[in-house]
């Protein structure tokens, strides 16, 4: 009897453990720092290194992060190797870095760095961008820069802009559309008292636009209400409890001057890498029309769409499933 | 950070000269514990504490210590840093007659971390240099409040234990500042006879 209490038992360790939530095998895990102009930022490379395949995942924010992701990105990590990179001052981010350096420009040059830095450690891998949001902006500063389209093999759009006054069109459009559609008066009189033009993007008061847009479903979803999540990010993550929360006020200058002059439609043009439009298309924040209106300009690259249905800004989260498999056909 | 150091150690210079004026002092003790932010970011910390003053109110024999405690933690943030904070702490502990401990008090720590991954810095457009031991320090002012038992007042086990939580500001952190939270938890052991 005691020997059959033996086996089970250990048939039930066997099964515990069969059932643990295992890293893809062979795997690649490593941890590096870029440090660049006072910034000391984490680049953790996770996944199969014999696909030599690198998804550089390029968050969004500004202020974001990237390993908090990976619960819901993981799936990526089976056929090829994800970069989590977490940009200066964002994330688990450190050193002593002036505010004046959170500028376009500044982020590109990050950037530019990291892509090297993983081709110089990874040397036979492609390199492809995974933008999200902010990133997709900074994704479009960086390939739009000198030659640094010849340096990645392509790049996935996540819902970002790639011009404010489209941007701000889109928004307000999303918005007065929902109003009315919700019978919504108050916001549907102040989008009509305040028009957003290409004449007015840059100076008109965007921030009470951006609130009705939120306040009209624009993205209902919050990661916090996953408990999972939550759980996975205070105790299984490499990130620094409460460190996203310390910065929004260094982002001013971004908010306030550099993002309303972000205009890159025309460099678009000049755009030859493969580029795919995954859109979560419920999204306020960054509305589907703007991903209509990316294409539109993209006339020299080859661009794939995947529409997310039952998304709203972050189709990974909402909809893991169909976006890890659009991810995987795209840099296959 | 020079002068930061310098203030450390004058400030570190002050309880054992108090101390030697104060001949009724409690006995000195070790201090030895867990030490982390969560569970998953675990570390260790020992402080050597000097009682400055101590007195037994008469009301409720309730045992008040002022203690100076110079303590080191060292703690691992997985994937992410490894952590060491220099911390002289002053501290105000009020021990009942039933041996039941709670204190509060405040620490102008050092912190020093190492960061937990190969780190590189470019050298040039397209190269890059290797930057060993890299990390950061920055001042981390704590306070701190516990609770604990002396098992010396009621079994005679020359022991406390203790667990305590630290608020901390990490200055600078990034462009700013950051909030820190930790934990500890442990045994305080005299050592020498009370």
């Amino acid at each position: 009897m005691k020997g059959v209490y033996t086996y089970l038992s250990l048939v039930s360790l066997l099964l515990l453990l069969a059932c643990s939530d295992r890293d893809p095998q062979p795997i690649e895990d490593s941890t590096l720092y870029l440090r660049n102009k006072g910034a000391d930022m984490p680049i953790w490379v996770k996944g199969d290194r014999q696909s030599n395949k690198i998804i550089l995942y390029v968050h969004g924010g500004p202020g974001d992060c990237a390993m908090c992701y990976r619960y819901y990105l993981k799936g990526l990590e089976t056929e090829a190797m994800v970069a989590y990179w977490d940009q200066r001052v964002a994330g688990a981010s450190s050193g002593k870095v002036e505010e004046s350096t959170l500028r376009y420009a500044q982020f590109s040059e990050d950037m530019g760095f990291v892509v090297k830095l993983l081709k110089k450690q990874y040397p036979n891998a492609e390199i492809y961008l995974l933008a999200h949001s902010f990133g997709v902006e900074l994704s479009w500063q960086y390939l739009t820069s000198g030659n640094n389209q010849q340096e990645v093999a392509g790049l996935m759009v996540v819902n970002g802009m790639y011009s404010f006054a489209n941007w701000l069109m889109s928004v307000h459009d999303w918005a007065l559309r929902e109003a009315q559609r919700q019978k919504n008066t108050e916001a549907e009189k102040y989008l009509r008292d305040h028009p957003v033009t290409l004449e007015n993007a840059a100076t008109i008061e965007w921030e009470p636009i951006y609130r009705w847009m939120y306040k009209l479903g624009g993205n209902p979803v919050s990661l916090y209400d996953d408990g999972k999540y939550v759980i996975n990010y205070a105790f299984n993550s490499p990130n620094t409890a409460l460190a996203q929360f310390t910065h929004s006020k260094a982002y001013s200058y971004y908010g306030n001057v550099e993002s309303r002059q972000f205009e890159k439609g025309p460099l678009l043009r000049d755009i030859r890498i493969p580029v795919a439009l995954f859109w979560g298309v419920k999204d306020g924040i960054v509305p589907v029309a703007v991903g209509e209106a990316t294409k539109q300009v993209l006339t020299n690259a080859p661009v794939t769409e995947v529409r997310f249905s039952e998304s709203w800004h972050e189709p990974f989260i909402t909809e893991t499933a169909k976006f890890t498999q659009a991810v995987l056909d795209f840099v296959r | 950070m020079k002068n930061l150091i310098q203030l450390l150690l004058s400030l570190a210079l002050v309880p054992p000269l108090l101390m030697a004026c104060m001949p009724e002092a409690q006995a000195q003790a070790l201090r030895v514990g867990y030490y982390g932010e969560t569970i998953t970011h675990y570390g260790l910390k020992v402080a050597y504490e000097l009682p400055l003053h101590s007195y037994i109110k008469e009301k409720n024999q309730a045992r008040k210590t002022f203690l100076f405690a110079p303590g080191l933690a060292v703690y691992r943030h997985p994937h992410n840093h490894i952590g060491l904070v220099v911390s002289p702490e002053l501290t105000y502990r009020r021990t009942s007659r039933r041996g039941r401990i709670f204190e509060l008090g405040l620490a102008p720590s050092y912190f020093h971390y190492f960061l937990e991954g190969t780190t590189y810095t470019p050298d040039g457009p397209d190269d890059f240099k290797q930057v060993r031991w890299a990390g950061g320090n920055a001042f981390m002012p704590t306070a701190f409040v516990g609770i604990g038992k002396d098992l010396s007042v009621r079994k005679n086990i020359p022991l406390a234990w203790y667990t305590r939580l630290n608020v901390m500001q990490q200055r600078p952190y990034n462009t700013s500042t950051l909030m820190r939270f930790s934990l500890e938890a442990g045994v305080t052991i005299p050592l020498q006879k009370q």
